[in-house]
């Protein structure tokens, strides 16, 4: 008798991880995924390069789907959601559904990878205007033009001359209630500052910031060099709103290691938007009554030492689910939920209930 | 267009101050002396200098690296002459060198002959002259009791009798009163030539014409009493 199967929910990067680990173990995978496509945020937000190494998303992506394709052990379900559950793992039945209808599946465990969503600047507490004014926009919209390899300002479609990051847009926020560093902001600016230079280069660009957190490698990997190789400035102080003179924006904010009062034209305002938990993810604790954290994702139960393992036995959570992940602590969490979740199923196996 | 809404010198055409920056950055020490700067600060606090003057090395970095051209010029006519050059700024993480970066905008300044050049360099006219016309800086006849109130009597008491004070030192070469040591003619001939074949002293013309022209005199008759023509150079450098 071959063991139940782990259904592994969402298809991004920490969910592919997990689908191939299970795999490879020799256990049965179902990876259900609401999109018609596998791969996740890097592909459904058209990322234009990763962070911070600056690979292709479709080639870095691609070459996990391909890792668990035509696997006789791993069953891919794609625009199929999750909508019940009942029971106790090992033994759950899972409700998924499709335009097919609904299938109850029996499973051992379950990996949750539902991500994250954007911050929606529209409600943020400053004066960013994003819903206003046509040359504001955000790390997400910069993706895409970037990746279109037509960066231009949105009112003219000329080249810009100059343009600013104002990073922490819907993070570290008390009176926006996300009072999480969503991790992965400062790097991607930096990306997109090398970029956006690189697209037009006699552009002055900017990024204006509370403190960079470009933790790890990522220090020299895309802060320093698109410091030093790119001449982005990088100014300490965060604009407290965007107005419009003119045809042209202007930030207005003060430079805090300087000590005085700028107010800079702005061609392009490009908001970093951070994350919050998905609705997917949301709706996840819900199906599988998993507690979330104060900050709204899923809360897991062993600190810094068991990232992956929720209050409910068998149900782990891997990725953005859990808070504000970047690639390498999804793709981590991700392999560290594969164990866990096999050696639960074994355990129940050796010591049947 | 300055970012600062307090900014500076915005009289001054920008292409001006572009001339300028662009002029420190194509010098062939720039890259050893500025990387970029995440503006913490370790600089600022192990500089004498900032101790004392509304002065931060800090912020010369930071400017350099953000290509701000006009927060540059404004350092460039301002704290540029408040730094002493004593590179405790050298222990920043980045590798930067905040002392180098203001030497190489000094040296701009100066080559320029911007104002703020000529009033950092006025007090040091006496020093500038003695040291190119003689190639030494500090004198016996220094020790005055105006110069030096806090001595006491001692100063006076030197400063009546210098000249016995000197020739009571064993060398003949330090029995001078108006120079720290003897100074040969062969020496001044030598020295004129290092200013003037450097463009040391064209600059001193830039900066301060008075100094340049007592300099000029003095050496010109120097060279007359050697039998040597200014205007023929080359034939003073093959002797």
């Amino acid at each position: 008798m071959s063991s139940k199967p782990i259904l592994v929910i969402g298809g991004g990067p920490a969910g592919l991880e997990a689908v191939r680990g299970i795999a490879d173990l020799g256990y049965q995978a179902i990876l259900i995924e609401k999109a018609d496509f596998l791969g996740g945020m890097p592909i459904s937000a058209d990322y234009a390069a990763l962070t911070p190494d600056m690979r292709s998303p479709e080639e870095a992506m691609g070459e996990m789907i391909v890792a668990i394709t035509d696997n006789p052990s791993i069953d891919i379900r794609l625009s199929t959601t999750v909508v019940g559950s009942k029971g106790d793992a090992p033994n759950m039945e899972v409700t998924v559904k499709n335009a097919g209808g609904e299938e109850i599946l029996e499973v051992g465990s379950v990996i949750v990878a539902t991500g994250f969503k954007h911050f929606d600047p529209g409600k943020e507490t400053q004066m960013y205007g994003y819903y206003e004014f046509e040359d504001v926009i955000t790390l997400v919209d910069a993706e895409k033009m970037l990746k279109a390899d037509e960066f231009a300002r949105p009112s003219t479609g000329e080249a810009p001359k100059t343009v600013c990051f104002i990073q922490c847009v819907g993070s570290r926020d008390r009176q926006i209630g996300n009072q999480w560093c969503s991790k992965v902001c400062c790097g991607i600016a930096c990306k997109q500052a090398i970029e956006v230079k690189e697209a037009a280069p006699d552009a002055r660009v900017f990024v204006f910031y509370i403190d960079m957190r470009t933790y790890g490698f990522w220090e020299d990997e895309i802060y320093w060099k698109a410091q030093e190789d790119y001449n982005v400035n990088f100014i300490r102080g965060i604009v407290t709103e965007v107005t419009k003179r003119g045809d042209t924006l202007v930030v207005k904010g003060e430079d805090t290691t300087m000590g005085r009062p700028m107010e800079v034209a702005m061609d392009v305002v490009i908001l970093s938007v951070g994350m919050e938990p998905s609705d997917g993810t949301v709706e996840m604790a819900d199906t599988f009554e998993l507690p979330l954290e104060p900050h709204g994702y899923i809360e897991t139960t062993g600190g810094a030492l068991n990232t992956v393992e929720t209050t409910v036995p068998g149900v782990f959570v891997v990725g953005a689910a859990a808070g504000p992940a970047d690639l390498e602590d999804s793709v981590s969490m991700g392999g560290s939920a594969v164990m866990k979740a096999c050696s639960f199923i074994r355990k129940s196996e050796l010591q049947p209930a | 267009m300055s970012i600062y809404k307090d900014a500076k010198y915005m009289d001054v055409p920008y292409e001006e101050k572009l001339e300028l920056f662009n002029e420190v950055k194509a010098d062939m020490r720039y890259g050893n002396n500025l990387y970029g700067c995440y503006e913490c600060g370790i600089c600022v606090a192990a500089c004498p200098s900032a101790r004392f003057y509304d002065f931060s090395p800090r912020v010369f970095a930071q400017t350099m690296a953000r290509e701000d051209v006009d927060t540059f010029y404004e350092l460039l006519n301002d704290s540029v002459w408040d730094c002493s050059q004593c590179y405790s700024c050298t222990r920043c993480p980045r590798q930067n060198n905040p002392g180098g970066i203001i030497l190489m905008m000094r040296d701009a300044a100066v080559r320029r002959g911007l104002q703020s050049a000529k009033d950092a360099l006025q007090a040091y006219s006496r020093i500038i002259y003695k040291v190119m016309a003689t190639g030494t800086q500090v004198a016996p006849d220094m020790l005055q009791p105006d110069f030096f109130p806090d001595w006491g009597n001692d100063v006076k008491a030197v400063a009546e009798n210098l000249d016995v004070w000197r020739r009571a030192i064993p060398p003949e070469t330090l029995h001078t009163t108006e120079l720290a040591w003897d100074v040969s003619e062969k020496t001044r001939l030598e020295l004129y030539m290092i200013w003037k074949l450097t463009g040391n002293l064209e600059l001193i013309e830039g900066i301060d014409e008075g100094i340049y022209m007592i300099l000029e005199e003095v050496m010109e008759e120097l060279l007359e009493d050697n039998g040597y023509d200014i205007d023929d150079f080359e034939n003073i450098l093959d002797d």
